[in-house]
Protein backbone atom coordinates (compact mmCIF):
# COMPACT_ATOMS: atom_id res chain seq x y z
CA UNK A 1 0.00 0.00 0.00
CA UNK A 2 2.84 2.30 0.82
CA UNK A 3 4.96 1.38 -1.90
CA UNK A 4 1.88 1.72 -4.17
CA UNK A 5 1.11 5.56 -2.98
CA UNK A 6 4.60 6.85 -3.12
CA UNK A 7 4.91 5.49 -6.26
CA UNK A 8 1.87 7.09 -7.72
CA UNK A 9 2.57 10.39 -5.32
CA UNK A 10 6.28 10.34 -7.54
CA UNK A 11 4.62 9.92 -10.79
CA UNK A 12 1.78 12.59 -10.19
CA UNK A 13 4.60 15.20 -8.71
CA UNK A 14 6.55 14.82 -12.30
CA UNK A 15 3.79 14.77 -14.70
CA UNK A 16 2.11 17.40 -13.30
CA UNK A 17 5.04 19.90 -13.39
CA UNK A 18 6.17 18.56 -16.77
CA UNK A 19 2.56 18.96 -17.86
CA UNK A 20 2.47 22.75 -16.72
CA UNK A 21 5.60 23.24 -17.94
CA UNK A 22 4.31 22.17 -21.32
CA UNK A 23 1.52 24.36 -21.73
CA UNK A 24 3.78 27.11 -21.49
CA UNK A 25 6.03 25.54 -24.61
CA UNK A 26 8.67 25.21 -22.00
CA UNK A 27 8.94 21.30 -23.44
CA UNK A 28 13.03 20.74 -23.24
CA UNK A 29 12.15 21.82 -19.35
CA UNK A 30 8.95 19.28 -18.92
CA UNK A 31 11.75 16.35 -20.54
CA UNK A 32 14.02 16.98 -18.12
CA UNK A 33 11.36 17.05 -15.09
CA UNK A 34 9.91 13.83 -16.41
CA UNK A 35 13.55 12.40 -16.46
CA UNK A 36 14.19 13.81 -12.99
CA UNK A 37 10.79 11.65 -11.94
CA UNK A 38 12.23 8.17 -13.45
CA UNK A 39 15.20 8.86 -11.48
CA UNK A 40 13.19 9.19 -7.83
CA UNK A 41 11.55 6.17 -9.14
CA UNK A 42 14.79 4.16 -9.90
CA UNK A 43 16.25 6.07 -6.51
CA UNK A 44 13.17 4.29 -4.62
CA UNK A 45 14.00 1.12 -6.39
CA UNK A 46 17.95 1.02 -5.69
CA UNK A 47 17.18 2.79 -1.84
CA UNK A 48 19.45 6.08 -2.43
CA UNK A 49 18.06 7.34 0.58
CA UNK A 50 19.87 10.97 -0.48
CA UNK A 51 17.60 11.45 -3.93
CA UNK A 52 14.26 12.12 -1.67
CA UNK A 53 15.59 14.94 0.16
CA UNK A 54 17.01 16.75 -2.66
CA UNK A 55 14.32 15.72 -5.11
CA UNK A 56 11.88 17.35 -2.81
CA UNK A 57 13.54 20.66 -3.36
CA UNK A 58 14.31 20.39 -6.83
CA UNK A 59 10.04 19.60 -7.39
CA UNK A 60 9.44 22.52 -4.89
CA UNK A 61 11.44 25.03 -6.65
CA UNK A 62 10.42 23.86 -9.52
CA UNK A 63 6.99 24.31 -8.53
CA UNK A 64 8.25 27.76 -7.47
CA UNK A 65 9.56 28.83 -10.81
CA UNK A 66 6.32 28.16 -12.35
CA UNK A 67 4.33 30.16 -9.93
CA UNK A 68 7.06 32.98 -10.87
CA UNK A 69 6.63 32.80 -14.35
CA UNK A 70 2.88 32.67 -14.07
CA UNK A 71 1.75 28.84 -14.73
CA UNK A 72 -0.94 27.32 -14.45
CA UNK A 73 -1.18 27.34 -10.36
CA UNK A 74 -3.06 23.99 -10.22
CA UNK A 75 -0.30 22.13 -11.75
CA UNK A 76 2.31 23.46 -9.91
CA UNK A 77 0.67 22.97 -6.71
CA UNK A 78 0.06 19.24 -7.21
CA UNK A 79 3.81 18.82 -8.20
CA UNK A 80 5.22 20.63 -5.46
CA UNK A 81 2.26 18.63 -2.63
CA UNK A 82 2.91 15.62 -4.59
CA UNK A 83 6.49 15.84 -4.20
CA UNK A 84 5.92 16.60 0.06
CA UNK A 85 3.63 13.11 -0.55
CA UNK A 86 6.27 11.28 -1.78
CA UNK A 87 8.91 12.73 0.51
CA UNK A 88 6.98 11.36 3.29
CA UNK A 89 5.90 8.17 2.10
CA UNK A 90 9.75 7.50 1.39
CA UNK A 91 10.42 7.97 5.21
CA UNK A 92 7.84 6.13 6.13
CA UNK A 93 8.29 3.24 4.61
CA UNK A 94 11.58 3.44 5.87
CA UNK A 95 10.19 3.31 9.76
CA UNK A 96 8.20 0.44 8.38
CA UNK A 97 10.69 -1.48 7.87
CA UNK A 98 11.38 -1.90 11.29
CA UNK A 99 8.22 -3.35 11.93
CA UNK A 100 8.14 -7.37 12.69
CA UNK A 101 5.49 -9.43 11.15
CA UNK A 102 3.55 -9.86 13.75
CA UNK A 103 2.94 -5.84 14.34
CA UNK A 104 -0.64 -4.01 12.76
CA UNK A 105 1.49 -2.83 9.54
CA UNK A 106 -1.48 -2.50 7.93
CA UNK A 107 -3.43 -0.54 10.55
CA UNK A 108 -0.16 2.19 10.74
CA UNK A 109 -0.17 2.34 7.10
CA UNK A 110 -4.01 2.95 6.73
CA UNK A 111 -3.77 5.83 9.37
CA UNK A 112 -0.93 7.10 7.94
CA UNK A 113 -2.05 7.27 4.70
CA UNK A 114 -5.55 8.40 5.87
CA UNK A 115 -4.13 11.76 7.40
CA UNK A 116 -1.72 12.47 4.80
CA UNK A 117 -4.06 12.19 2.13
CA UNK A 118 -6.17 14.63 4.12
CA UNK A 119 -3.12 16.78 5.22
CA UNK A 120 -2.34 17.34 1.24
CA UNK A 121 -6.28 17.68 0.59
CA UNK A 122 -6.40 20.45 2.82
CA UNK A 123 -3.15 22.06 1.60
CA UNK A 124 -4.09 22.19 -1.76
CA UNK A 125 -7.65 23.48 -1.11
CA UNK A 126 -6.19 26.36 1.10
CA UNK A 127 -3.41 26.90 -1.74
CA UNK A 128 -6.18 27.57 -4.24
CA UNK A 129 -8.39 29.39 -1.69
CA UNK A 130 -5.26 32.02 -1.10
CA UNK A 131 -4.88 31.99 -5.30
CA UNK A 132 -8.35 32.68 -5.50
CA UNK A 133 -8.52 35.54 -2.77
CA UNK A 134 -5.62 37.08 -4.58
CA UNK A 135 -4.42 39.24 -1.42
CA UNK A 136 -2.88 42.31 -2.51
CA UNK A 137 0.58 42.63 -0.71
CA UNK A 138 -0.42 46.21 1.16
CA UNK A 139 2.45 47.47 3.84
CA UNK A 140 0.46 46.08 6.90
CA UNK A 141 -0.02 42.71 5.54
CA UNK A 142 4.14 42.69 4.42
CA UNK A 143 4.91 44.05 8.14
CA UNK A 144 2.46 41.27 9.98
CA UNK A 145 4.92 38.55 7.67
CA UNK A 146 7.83 39.80 9.09
CA UNK A 147 7.15 39.59 12.21
CA UNK A 148 5.45 36.12 11.95
CA UNK A 149 8.33 34.69 10.45
CA UNK A 150 10.37 36.57 12.80
CA UNK A 151 8.56 35.44 15.90
CA UNK A 152 8.90 31.68 14.26
CA UNK A 153 12.22 32.11 13.39
CA UNK A 154 12.97 32.66 17.21
CA UNK A 155 10.98 30.04 18.45
CA UNK A 156 12.82 27.90 15.89
CA UNK A 157 16.15 28.86 17.20
CA UNK A 158 15.66 28.33 20.72
CA UNK A 159 13.84 25.48 20.13
CA UNK A 160 17.01 24.15 18.28
CA UNK A 161 18.87 25.28 21.31
CA UNK A 162 17.18 23.26 23.22
CA UNK B 1 14.96 16.47 13.93
CA UNK B 2 16.64 16.66 10.69
CA UNK B 3 13.14 16.37 8.67
CA UNK B 4 11.86 19.13 10.71
CA UNK B 5 14.51 21.49 10.17
CA UNK B 6 14.16 20.59 6.74
CA UNK B 7 10.45 21.63 6.18
CA UNK B 8 10.86 24.70 8.55
CA UNK B 9 13.95 25.68 6.10
CA UNK B 10 11.48 25.09 2.97
CA UNK B 11 8.58 27.16 4.97
CA UNK B 12 10.82 30.18 5.47
CA UNK B 13 12.22 29.87 2.11
CA UNK B 14 9.55 30.14 0.09
CA UNK B 15 7.73 32.80 2.51
CA UNK B 16 11.00 34.76 2.35
CA UNK B 17 10.67 34.63 -1.42
CA UNK B 18 7.34 36.03 -1.24
CA UNK B 19 8.05 38.48 1.14
CA UNK B 20 10.88 39.78 -1.47
CA UNK B 21 9.80 39.21 -5.16
CA UNK B 22 5.71 40.36 -3.18
CA UNK B 23 4.16 37.21 -4.95
CA UNK B 24 1.49 35.80 -3.02
CA UNK B 25 2.37 32.07 -4.93
CA UNK B 26 4.96 31.36 -3.48
CA UNK B 27 3.35 31.78 0.71
CA UNK B 28 0.46 29.53 -1.24
CA UNK B 29 3.18 26.98 -2.21
CA UNK B 30 4.36 27.21 1.81
CA UNK B 31 0.64 26.63 3.14
CA UNK B 32 1.03 22.56 3.13
CA UNK B 33 4.41 22.65 4.12
CA UNK B 34 3.26 24.35 6.94
CA UNK B 35 0.33 22.33 7.39
CA UNK B 36 2.81 19.78 7.77
CA UNK B 37 4.83 21.04 10.08
CA UNK B 38 2.02 22.06 12.10
CA UNK B 39 0.63 18.84 12.45
CA UNK B 40 3.66 17.58 13.12
CA UNK B 41 4.30 19.13 16.34
CA UNK B 42 0.88 19.56 16.87
CA UNK B 43 0.88 15.72 17.80
CA UNK B 44 4.18 14.98 18.65
CA UNK B 45 4.80 12.89 21.62
CA UNK B 46 5.14 14.05 25.25
CA UNK B 47 7.76 12.81 27.72
CA UNK B 48 7.32 8.88 27.68
CA UNK B 49 6.34 7.32 30.44
CA UNK B 50 6.29 4.00 30.01
CA UNK B 51 6.95 0.67 32.03
CA UNK B 52 9.26 -2.02 30.40
CA UNK B 53 9.27 -5.35 31.81
CA UNK B 54 11.73 -8.36 29.81
CA UNK B 55 11.37 -11.91 31.29
CA UNK B 56 12.87 -14.93 30.10
CA UNK B 57 11.67 -17.93 29.53
CA UNK B 58 14.81 -19.41 31.43
CA UNK B 59 17.67 -17.81 32.41
CA UNK B 60 20.12 -20.74 32.54
CA UNK B 61 20.27 -23.02 29.25
CA UNK B 62 22.88 -24.72 27.41
CA UNK B 63 23.74 -24.20 23.88
CA UNK B 64 21.29 -24.00 21.19
CA UNK B 65 18.25 -23.86 23.09
CA UNK B 66 15.86 -21.97 22.69
CA UNK B 67 14.96 -18.85 25.28
CA UNK B 68 12.08 -17.34 24.74
CA UNK B 69 11.98 -13.44 25.70
CA UNK B 70 9.12 -11.61 26.60
CA UNK B 71 8.66 -7.60 26.66
CA UNK B 72 5.16 -5.64 27.85
CA UNK B 73 5.55 -2.35 27.57
CA UNK B 74 2.44 -0.65 29.40
CA UNK B 75 1.92 3.37 28.25
CA UNK B 76 1.43 5.48 31.78
CA UNK B 77 1.72 9.15 29.75
CA UNK B 78 -0.26 10.30 26.83
CA UNK B 79 -1.10 8.29 23.54
CA UNK B 80 1.76 7.32 21.59
CA UNK B 81 1.44 7.24 17.48
CA UNK B 82 4.39 5.17 16.50
CA UNK B 83 6.50 3.59 19.54
CA UNK B 84 9.63 1.77 17.73
CA UNK B 85 10.94 -0.21 20.53
CA UNK B 86 14.45 -2.30 20.04
CA UNK B 87 15.47 -4.74 22.87
CA UNK B 88 19.13 -4.44 22.48
CA UNK B 89 20.53 -7.79 22.55
CA UNK B 90 24.21 -9.00 23.32
CA UNK B 91 26.37 -9.45 20.30
CA UNK B 92 26.63 -13.67 19.60
CA UNK B 93 22.81 -14.63 20.45
CA UNK B 94 20.97 -15.17 17.07
CA UNK B 95 17.12 -14.25 17.51
CA UNK B 96 16.03 -17.76 15.94
CA UNK B 97 11.73 -16.71 16.23
CA UNK B 98 10.30 -13.05 15.80
CA UNK B 99 11.77 -9.92 16.10
CA UNK B 100 13.30 -7.73 19.33
CA UNK B 101 12.59 -4.44 17.02
CA UNK B 102 8.60 -3.72 16.95
CA UNK B 103 6.58 -0.57 15.52
CA UNK B 104 3.47 -0.47 17.39
CA UNK B 105 0.50 2.37 18.50
CA UNK B 106 0.23 2.55 21.95
CA UNK B 107 -2.44 4.40 23.47
CA UNK B 108 -2.40 6.12 27.07
CA UNK B 109 -2.82 3.03 29.69
CA UNK B 110 -2.84 0.84 27.19
CA UNK B 111 -0.18 -2.01 27.25
CA UNK B 112 1.97 -4.63 24.06
CA UNK B 113 3.15 -7.69 24.57
CA UNK B 114 5.37 -9.32 22.30
CA UNK B 115 7.77 -12.11 22.26
CA UNK B 116 10.87 -13.46 20.40
CA UNK B 117 13.25 -16.79 21.04
CA UNK B 118 16.94 -16.09 21.20
CA UNK B 119 19.86 -19.28 20.69
CA UNK B 120 23.44 -18.76 21.06
CA UNK B 121 27.04 -19.65 21.88
CA UNK B 122 28.49 -20.59 25.37
CA UNK B 123 28.65 -17.49 27.56
CA UNK B 124 26.62 -14.81 29.61
CA UNK B 125 24.89 -12.62 28.49
CA UNK B 126 23.86 -9.48 29.58
CA UNK B 127 20.50 -7.63 28.66
CA UNK B 128 20.97 -4.11 29.65
CA UNK B 129 18.71 -1.40 27.88
CA UNK B 130 15.88 -1.59 25.53
CA UNK B 131 15.76 1.58 23.17
CA UNK B 132 11.86 3.28 22.87
CA UNK B 133 11.59 5.95 20.55
CA UNK B 134 8.40 7.48 20.05
CA UNK B 135 7.10 9.56 16.76
CA UNK B 136 4.80 11.45 15.71
CA UNK B 137 2.16 10.59 12.59
CA UNK B 138 4.84 12.32 9.84
CA UNK B 139 7.59 11.37 11.65
CA UNK B 140 8.52 15.05 12.32
CA UNK B 141 9.16 14.94 15.97
CA UNK B 142 11.00 11.82 17.71
CA UNK B 143 11.74 11.15 21.48
CA UNK B 144 13.93 8.70 22.31
CA UNK B 145 15.09 7.12 25.16
CA UNK B 146 17.43 4.26 27.12
CA UNK B 147 15.25 2.47 29.79
CA UNK B 148 16.84 -0.13 31.81
CA UNK B 149 15.71 -3.27 31.99
CA UNK B 150 18.11 -5.67 33.02
CA UNK B 151 18.84 -9.49 32.81
CA UNK B 152 21.23 -12.06 32.43
CA UNK B 153 21.65 -15.22 30.16
CA UNK B 154 24.15 -17.86 31.05
CA UNK B 155 24.88 -20.48 28.90
CA UNK B 156 26.55 -23.22 30.47
CA UNK B 157 28.25 -25.79 28.41
CA UNK B 158 26.44 -28.74 27.82
CA UNK B 159 28.18 -32.26 29.20
CA UNK B 160 27.61 -35.35 29.88
CA UNK B 161 27.49 -36.60 33.75
CA UNK B 162 30.55 -38.32 34.85
CA UNK B 163 29.53 -41.48 37.21
CA UNK B 164 32.56 -41.55 39.10
CA UNK B 165 35.90 -39.63 39.12
CA UNK B 166 38.80 -41.82 41.23
CA UNK B 167 41.35 -39.33 42.98
CA UNK B 168 43.82 -40.13 45.63
CA UNK B 169 45.10 -36.90 46.89
CA UNK B 170 48.27 -37.14 49.74
CA UNK B 171 45.69 -34.98 52.33
CA UNK B 172 42.16 -34.83 52.54
CA UNK B 173 39.44 -32.86 54.66
CA UNK B 174 37.77 -33.87 58.33
CA UNK B 175 34.25 -34.32 56.20
CA UNK B 176 33.48 -38.23 55.58
CA UNK B 177 33.48 -38.39 51.75
CA UNK B 178 34.37 -41.21 48.98
CA UNK B 179 38.37 -40.68 48.75
CA UNK B 180 40.75 -42.79 50.70
CA UNK B 181 42.50 -41.02 53.31
CA UNK B 182 44.99 -43.51 53.96
CA UNK B 183 44.25 -43.38 57.64
CA UNK B 184 42.50 -46.54 59.72
CA UNK B 185 38.95 -46.25 60.52
CA UNK B 186 35.30 -46.61 59.60
CA UNK B 187 35.11 -47.67 56.09
CA UNK B 188 34.42 -50.18 52.99
CA UNK B 189 38.15 -51.07 52.30
CA UNK B 190 40.39 -53.36 54.29
CA UNK B 191 43.60 -51.00 55.77
CA UNK B 192 45.31 -53.08 58.35
CA UNK B 193 45.24 -54.94 61.56
CA UNK B 194 45.67 -53.67 65.10
CA UNK B 195 45.37 -54.79 68.36
CA UNK B 196 41.90 -55.05 69.91
CA UNK B 197 40.66 -51.68 71.68
CA UNK B 198 37.50 -51.67 74.13
CA UNK B 199 34.58 -50.27 71.62
CA UNK B 200 36.04 -51.94 68.92
CA UNK B 201 32.63 -54.45 66.96
CA UNK B 202 33.54 -57.51 67.78
CA UNK B 203 32.32 -58.13 64.15
CA UNK B 204 35.64 -56.25 63.51
CA UNK B 205 38.02 -58.85 65.22
CA UNK B 206 40.05 -60.63 62.56
CA UNK B 207 39.98 -64.02 63.93
CA UNK B 208 42.64 -66.11 62.10
CA UNK B 209 45.13 -63.57 63.04
CA UNK B 210 44.11 -63.55 67.06
CA UNK B 211 43.71 -67.02 66.95
CA UNK B 212 48.13 -67.02 66.19
CA UNK B 213 48.48 -64.52 69.15
CA UNK B 214 47.55 -65.97 72.77
CA UNK B 215 47.36 -63.00 75.04
CA UNK B 216 45.40 -60.48 72.62
CA UNK B 217 42.40 -60.29 70.10
CA UNK B 218 43.31 -58.18 66.78
CA UNK B 219 40.70 -56.37 64.75
CA UNK B 220 40.14 -55.15 61.35
CA UNK B 221 40.85 -51.81 60.08
CA UNK B 222 39.42 -50.26 57.19
CA UNK B 223 40.59 -47.35 55.61
CA UNK B 224 38.36 -44.10 56.44
CA UNK B 225 37.25 -42.37 53.22
CA UNK B 226 37.02 -38.34 52.99
CA UNK B 227 36.67 -35.28 50.84
CA UNK B 228 39.41 -34.48 49.21
CA UNK B 229 40.33 -30.39 48.03
CA UNK B 230 40.39 -30.23 44.57
CA UNK B 231 41.70 -27.47 42.02
CA UNK B 232 40.84 -27.82 38.37
CA UNK B 233 42.75 -26.02 36.15
CA UNK B 234 41.06 -24.67 32.60
CA UNK B 235 43.88 -24.01 30.23
CA UNK B 236 42.64 -21.23 27.85
CA UNK B 237 45.77 -19.63 26.88
CA UNK B 238 45.48 -19.04 22.61
CA UNK B 239 48.70 -20.95 22.19
CA UNK B 240 47.45 -23.87 23.77
CA UNK B 241 44.17 -23.98 22.08
CA UNK B 242 43.75 -22.21 18.53
CA UNK B 243 44.77 -24.28 16.14
CA UNK B 244 44.55 -24.54 12.20
CA UNK B 245 42.18 -22.27 10.40
CA UNK B 246 41.46 -20.91 13.80
CA UNK B 247 40.10 -24.08 14.80
CA UNK B 248 39.42 -23.82 18.75
CA UNK B 249 39.75 -26.99 20.85
CA UNK B 250 38.89 -24.76 23.44
CA UNK B 251 35.14 -25.88 24.06
CA UNK B 252 36.06 -29.37 24.32
CA UNK B 253 37.97 -28.10 27.72
CA UNK B 254 35.38 -26.08 29.16
CA UNK B 255 33.10 -29.35 28.39
CA UNK B 256 35.72 -31.32 29.93
CA UNK B 257 36.08 -29.27 32.95
CA UNK B 258 32.26 -29.00 33.32
CA UNK B 259 31.70 -32.49 33.78
CA UNK B 260 34.71 -33.09 35.76
CA UNK B 261 33.64 -30.36 38.38
CA UNK B 262 30.43 -31.87 38.38
CA UNK B 263 31.50 -35.05 39.45
CA UNK B 264 33.67 -33.59 42.02
CA UNK B 265 31.10 -32.08 43.76
CA UNK B 266 28.57 -35.14 43.28
CA UNK B 267 31.22 -36.32 45.27
CA UNK B 268 31.27 -33.60 48.05
CA UNK B 269 34.61 -32.40 47.47
CA UNK B 270 35.92 -29.05 48.04
CA UNK B 271 36.28 -27.74 44.43
CA UNK B 272 37.88 -24.11 43.25
CA UNK B 273 38.37 -23.54 39.52
CA UNK B 274 41.06 -21.69 37.99
CA UNK B 275 40.66 -20.14 34.09
CA UNK B 276 44.08 -19.61 33.35
CA UNK B 277 44.63 -17.25 29.84
CA UNK B 278 45.09 -13.65 29.50
CA UNK B 279 44.65 -13.59 32.98
CA UNK B 280 43.65 -16.05 36.10
CA UNK B 281 40.14 -16.39 36.81
CA UNK B 282 40.19 -18.12 40.07
CA UNK B 283 36.83 -19.18 41.51
CA UNK B 284 37.56 -19.98 45.13
CA UNK B 285 36.81 -23.42 46.28
CA UNK B 286 33.40 -24.42 47.77
CA UNK B 287 30.88 -27.15 48.37
CA UNK B 288 27.66 -28.68 46.93
CA UNK B 289 25.13 -26.92 44.68
CA UNK B 290 26.49 -23.28 45.06
CA UNK B 291 29.47 -23.69 44.34
CA UNK B 292 28.72 -26.04 40.71
CA UNK B 293 26.81 -22.41 39.97
CA UNK B 294 29.78 -20.59 40.76
CA UNK B 295 31.86 -22.80 38.66
CA UNK B 296 29.37 -22.67 35.87
CA UNK B 297 29.21 -19.01 35.52
CA UNK B 298 32.94 -19.24 35.63
CA UNK B 299 32.63 -21.30 32.37
CA UNK B 300 30.19 -19.15 30.71
CA UNK B 301 32.63 -16.48 30.63
CA UNK B 302 35.62 -18.65 30.04
CA UNK B 303 37.30 -17.72 26.56
CA UNK B 304 40.91 -18.06 24.82
CA UNK B 305 43.21 -15.34 25.48
CA UNK B 306 46.84 -14.10 24.66
CA UNK B 307 48.92 -12.73 27.32
CA UNK B 308 52.76 -12.44 27.66
CA UNK B 309 52.56 -12.76 31.13
CA UNK B 310 50.92 -16.04 31.48
CA UNK B 311 51.99 -17.45 27.90
CA UNK B 312 53.48 -20.25 29.92
CA UNK B 313 52.12 -22.15 32.88
CA UNK B 314 54.58 -20.30 35.49
CA UNK B 315 52.06 -18.55 36.84
CA UNK B 316 50.55 -21.80 38.66
CA UNK B 317 50.91 -20.69 41.96
CA UNK B 318 51.19 -23.52 44.61
CA UNK B 319 49.42 -20.69 47.31
CA UNK B 320 46.53 -21.01 44.75
CA UNK B 321 45.59 -24.67 46.24
CA UNK B 322 45.90 -26.25 49.76
CA UNK B 323 48.80 -28.52 50.38
CA UNK B 324 49.06 -31.86 48.40
CA UNK B 325 45.64 -31.61 47.08
CA UNK B 326 44.67 -32.91 43.88
CA UNK B 327 44.76 -30.82 40.83
CA UNK B 328 43.46 -31.88 37.84
CA UNK B 329 44.70 -29.63 34.50
CA UNK B 330 42.70 -29.92 31.23
CA UNK B 331 45.56 -28.77 28.42
CA UNK B 332 46.19 -30.14 25.25
CA UNK B 333 50.10 -29.35 27.08
CA UNK B 334 52.37 -27.70 25.10
CA UNK B 335 56.74 -28.38 26.05
CA UNK B 336 57.30 -25.42 28.24
CA UNK B 337 54.76 -27.40 30.15
CA UNK B 338 56.22 -29.92 31.78
CA UNK B 339 58.13 -28.30 34.24
CA UNK B 340 56.02 -26.32 36.13
CA UNK B 341 54.01 -29.48 36.15
CA UNK B 342 56.78 -31.42 37.68
CA UNK B 343 57.70 -29.00 39.71
CA UNK B 344 53.30 -29.13 41.16
CA UNK B 345 54.23 -32.71 41.37
CA UNK B 346 57.68 -32.24 43.47
CA UNK B 347 55.91 -29.87 46.45
CA UNK B 348 53.21 -33.16 46.67
CA UNK B 349 49.80 -31.99 45.17
CA UNK B 350 48.42 -35.53 43.00
CA UNK B 351 48.39 -33.86 39.13
CA UNK B 352 46.10 -35.21 36.93
CA UNK B 353 46.12 -33.70 33.62
CA UNK B 354 43.27 -34.92 31.06
CA UNK B 355 44.37 -33.54 27.77
CA UNK B 356 42.67 -33.18 24.52
CA UNK B 357 44.18 -34.58 21.80
CA UNK B 358 45.23 -31.20 19.32
CA UNK B 359 46.91 -33.98 17.15
CA UNK B 360 44.02 -35.84 15.93
CA UNK B 361 41.51 -32.52 15.90
CA UNK B 362 43.83 -30.64 13.71
CA UNK B 363 43.94 -33.45 11.49
CA UNK B 364 39.92 -33.63 11.02
CA UNK B 365 40.53 -30.38 9.29
CA UNK B 366 43.87 -31.00 7.17
CA UNK B 367 43.27 -32.75 3.63
CA UNK B 368 44.99 -35.99 3.92
CA UNK B 369 48.50 -35.93 2.63
CA UNK B 370 52.08 -37.14 2.91
CA UNK B 371 53.47 -34.27 4.31
CA UNK B 372 50.26 -33.59 6.66
CA UNK B 373 50.78 -37.13 7.54
CA UNK B 374 54.71 -36.55 8.13
CA UNK B 375 53.94 -33.48 10.07
CA UNK B 376 51.72 -35.78 12.11
CA UNK B 377 54.02 -38.25 13.22
CA UNK B 378 56.54 -35.53 14.00
CA UNK B 379 54.20 -33.90 15.90
CA UNK B 380 52.74 -36.94 17.95
CA UNK B 381 56.39 -38.43 18.29
CA UNK B 382 56.68 -35.13 20.30
CA UNK B 383 53.77 -34.98 22.17
CA UNK B 384 54.26 -38.60 22.90
CA UNK B 385 57.82 -37.99 24.30
CA UNK B 386 56.19 -34.92 26.74
CA UNK B 387 53.37 -37.38 27.86
CA UNK B 388 56.00 -39.83 29.09
CA UNK B 389 58.41 -37.14 30.98
CA UNK B 390 55.25 -36.21 32.63
CA UNK B 391 54.38 -39.86 33.72
CA UNK B 392 57.64 -40.80 35.03
CA UNK B 393 57.15 -38.11 37.07
CA UNK B 394 54.42 -39.29 38.41
CA UNK B 395 51.72 -37.33 36.87
CA UNK B 396 48.81 -39.44 35.10
CA UNK B 397 47.87 -37.66 31.94
CA UNK B 398 44.81 -39.09 29.85
CA UNK B 399 44.60 -38.34 25.94
CA UNK B 400 41.35 -37.55 25.14
CA UNK B 401 40.12 -38.05 21.31
CA UNK B 402 37.80 -35.11 21.71
CA UNK B 403 35.49 -36.71 18.74
CA UNK B 404 34.63 -38.92 21.02
CA UNK B 405 32.40 -37.48 24.19
CA UNK B 406 33.62 -37.66 27.42
CA UNK B 407 31.98 -39.58 29.53
CA UNK B 408 32.53 -42.32 26.37
CA UNK B 409 36.63 -41.50 26.02
CA UNK B 410 38.32 -41.19 29.24
CA UNK B 411 35.06 -42.56 31.55
CA UNK B 412 36.10 -45.51 32.05
CA UNK B 413 39.76 -44.35 32.99
CA UNK B 414 39.05 -41.77 35.31
CA UNK B 415 36.78 -44.22 37.23
CA UNK B 416 39.92 -47.26 37.23
CA UNK B 417 42.51 -44.37 38.29
CA UNK B 418 41.98 -45.61 42.30
CA UNK B 419 44.49 -48.34 40.98
CA UNK B 420 46.63 -46.38 38.50
CA UNK B 421 47.44 -43.61 41.45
Amino acid sequence: MTLTALISSIVICSISLAYGFALRGFTSFAIWILIFGVGWLIAVWQEWKWYTPVALFLATVAAAFGLWFGFIPGWMFAGGIFALFAWDMSDFRQRLRLMAKDDDTRGIERRHLLRISLLAMLGLFLASITMLVNVQFTFEWKALLVIVILLGLGQLVGWLKR
Amino acid sequence: MYRSILLAAFVYGLLLTGLIALRGEFIALAIPFMLYLLYGFWSAPEEMDLRIERSLSNDRTTPDSEIVVTITVTNHGSDIEELFLNDNIPPNLTVRIGSPRHLFRLPKGSSHTFTYTVTGPRGSYPFETISVAAVDLFGVNRHEQFIRAKDRLFIFPEFRRLKHVSIRPRRTRVYAGSIPARVGGSGTEFFGVREYQFGDSPRTINWRVSARHDENLYSNEYQQERVADVGLVLDARTRANLLHHNQSIFESSVTAIAALSDAFLNQGNRVGLLVYGNYLGWTLPGYGKIQRERIMQALAHAEIGVSSVFAGLEHLSPRMFPPESQIVLVSSLVNDDLNVLVQLRGRGYQVLVISPDPVKFELGFLPPSSQVNLAARVIRMERDLLIHRLERAGIHVIEWDVSIPLDQAVGPVLMRQRRVL
